[in-house]
């Protein structure tokens, strides 16, 4: 039973009238895995979340969740799965404990198992002694943290993240992420979309959807290795405007984009760039402070990569 | 079944949870149906008596004189005034001394003793709409009465007993209401208006919030029915109903005398079959508003607009325009202010009220079916 894959995706399409939203993905998710669904806004994530968790029908495909098929018995599968959406789905006029005990009746469970669970989600959000706050007083990071502890309330197998960290400092991101991996250490799949990019590297796979279709999909580090043939160069300069402007029409320079406070040039494989002569080229087109250095591709550089080519 | 019932319970309980900790909403639910009670109860009266009169007498015959005593004796007349001229009339009524002129011409007497019928012209001040209807059929009655008189004083002066025939004892009556007390026919009426405002508004709004929240997509991935979650959203808000009918029955009964002559559970289950009439609308307005905003206005227009002015609350009903009439049947509160007022003032059971209980009926039916269908697409998509 535990050796067929938590999720197993065949064919599985969904059409909102002339829109195809989700157009005939495949793939499945181990389980045990923290499984990375990346993608812009918009080009599926939720949908496909929503079909898996048996809230929406798909147009045509299958979807078997936990060895169930999720279209047919959607109430097979829901007693087992968890889901938190970006939105953390807690009441903000009702406190810490009220929201738990109101979770723990959303899925009846028996009084002593609540009691158990409720122990254990109040230390895993450092919640304890906090139990009669208002939600709302609540920081987002304590909240986020909360929200999960609601939504695993019923030890799910299997649980769907949506988008769980936006909007979230960085620090709680970070904290957020410790308490995911304890999870997957204790066996339950996690199956999490994000557009956070540095966050795809905490799972152990990922698949990238672009316009309602998977266009890559492995670890993080076949992905890197699969779909990344170029070359890419940072580069740091006081003037990023003008100096982005000039590197993407420059001769040799396949794209150049933001990363984070510096560019990225992207070269084919074969370029006869090196540090230096790129540094040379910068420095005659006006840009005498510019630094350069070759690094390996990160999952935002394949995925931007990716997304140029279907265009 | 029981794993069922603890998911209504949960359902139940956090909406008592959510009334419990906004203090607007409690007061929207309870609180106000007791000022409104007393509002409408105490300030707004829609009685008429004691209505000044300006009486002017162009005659100035024993005769005339004995007419325009009755008006000075009843009590639904204050002669005010004295006039002498047809143009005090306008003054008074545009000073507001005086809302009724009652003008004996000159040759009254005369007319009488011919045996012809005498003409006395009352005027009324019309820009208070119902006290002018009621004044007008006072004086019409007073007339007769005192027409009747007249014939008793010839059959007096014939020699007749008339007192043998019992014919012309005067007895004027307003049946259901003896006293017309406006809060007698308001309170049964109120009951109505509240009902629709409690159950469709607060419906609406906290099915549309929980959307807004994104609680409802949460709940959708549990093992909760939507059936469950309806029940359990719609509860309390009938528990809510059923503690202000209990409210405005008990303070009508104590603080205003209002009878209750009819058949108490002919009234519960008229109230019952309107409060699921009115929960299918606000399920009807939360699938269809985009947003809290549009919810809140929509129940204003679908449920306290047409039980406030299309009921026979605020208007009589065969007094509206045609067309606003038929419109009034697509409203469950036309039918349920005529099954209060009828158990109420005229004493209704359910052998009298049953055509009203059977549109109620079909209409609560209607209602839940289209909008639980409703409720489940939006959901769906």
């Amino acid at each position: 039973m535990s050796d067929t894959p938590a999720i197993s995706v065949r064919g599985l399409t969904k059409a909102f009238g002339d829109f195809t939203a989700v157009d005939g993905i495949n793939f499945d998710v181990p389980r045990g895995e923290v499984f990375g669904f990346l993608g812009p806004n918009g080009s599926g994530k939720t949908t496909t979340i929503r079909m898996l968790t048996g809230t929406l029908r798909p147009k045509s495909g299958s979807a078997d969740v936990l060895g169930e098929d999720v279209v047919r018995h959607p109430d097979k599968v829901q007693r087992r799965i968890g889901y938190m959406s970006q939105k953390f789905s807690l009441f903000e006029d009702m406190t810490v404990d009220e929201n738990l005990r109101f979770y723990a009746g959303v899925y009846d469970l028996p009084p002593e198992k609540f009691a158990s669970q409720r122990e254990y989600v109040l230390n895993m959000a450092d919640l304890v002694g906090r139990e009669n706050e208002l939600t709302r007083n609540l920081s987002v990071g304590w909240r986020q943290r909360l929200a999960l502890g609601a939504a695993t309330i019923h030890e799910p197998e299997l649980l769907f993240l949506d988008e769980p960290t936006s909007g979230v400092d960085p620090v709680a991101r970070r904290q957020f992420w410790d308490l995911l991996y304890d999870l997957a250490s204790r066996g339950v799949t996690l199956f999490v979309t994000t557009h956070y990019m540095d966050e795809a590297a905490h799972c152990n796979r990922l698949a990238f959807i672009y316009r309602g279709r998977i266009i890559a999909e492995g670890s993080p580090g076949e992905i890197r290795a699969d779909h990344m043939e170029q070359r890419i160069f940072d580069i740091t300069t006081s003037r990023v405007d003008p100096a982005l402007q000039w590197l993407e029409t420059a001769p040799g320079v396949d794209e150049a984009y933001l990363s984070g406070a510096s560019l990225h040039a992207v070269v084919p494989a074969d370029s006869p760039f090196s540090n230096a002569r790129l540094r040379d080229r910068l420095a005659a087109a006006g840009f005498a402070d510019a630094e350069v250095e070759e690094v390996d591709p990160t999952i935002e550089d394949v995925f931007v990569n990716l997304v140029s080519r279907q265009r | 079944m029981r794993q069922a019932l603890i998911r209504v319970g949960a359902i139940v309980r956090k909406e008592f949870r959510h009334l419990g900790r906004d203090p607007r909403m409690l007061l929207a639910v309870v609180i106000t149906p007791v000022i409104q009670l007393l509002l409408f109860a105490y300030a707004i009266s829609f009685d008429v008596d004691h209505v000044p009169t300006l009486v002017i007498d162009f005659d100035n015959s024993p005769a005339s004189e004995r007419y325009l005593q009755q008006y000075e004796a009843s009590p639904f007349f204050d002669v005010v005034a004295h006039g002498t001229s047809l143009a005090e009339v306008d003054t008074a009524f545009d000073d507001n001394t005086a809302r009724v002129a009652i003008i004996v011409p000159s040759g009254f007497s005369r007319t009488l003793a011919s045996d012809a019928t005498a003409q006395v012209s009352v005027l009324v001040d019309g820009s208070e709409p119902n006290a002018a209807k009621i004044s007008q059929a006072y004086s019409v009655a007073l007339n007769q009465l005192y027409g009747q008189q007249l014939t008793r004083e010839w059959a007096d002066a014939q020699g007749l007993d008339l007192s043998s025939f019992g014919l012309l004892e005067p007895r004027i009556r307003t049946w259901y209401n003896p006293e017309r007390r406006s809060s007698d026919f308001l309170i049964p009426g109120l009951m109505v208006v509240i009902l629709a405002i409690v159950t469709v508004q607060q419906t609406a709004v906290t099915l549309v919030r929980e959307r807004d929240l994104g609680t409802q997509e949460q709940l959708e991935v549990s093992p909760m029915r939507r059936i469950e979650l309806m029940v359990g959203k719609l509860l309390p808000w009938t528990l809510i109903a059923f503690l202000d009918v209990a409210l405005i029955t008990g303070l009508g009964r104590t603080l205003f005398d209002v009878p209750l002559r009819g058949d108490f559970w002919a009234l519960a289950v008229g109230a019952a079959l309107f409060v699921f009439a009115s929960l299918g609308m606000g399920l009807l307005i939360s699938a269809i508003a985009p947003s809290l905003d549009t919810a809140n206005i929509m129940a204003m227009l679908i449920a306290f607009l047409p039980s406030f002015l299309l009921s026979g609350f605020a208007f009589a009903l065969d007094q509206i325009p045609v067309f606003l009439q038929w419109i009034s049947y697509a409203f469950p509160a036309r039918y349920m202010v005529s099954i209060s007022r009828g158990v109420f003032l005229k004493g209704a059971g359910f052998a009298e009220v049953w055509p009203e209980l059977v549109s109620l009926a079909v209409y609560a039916l209607v209602m839940l079916v289209i909008s639980s269908v409703m409720y489940g697409r939006r959901s769906s998509r």
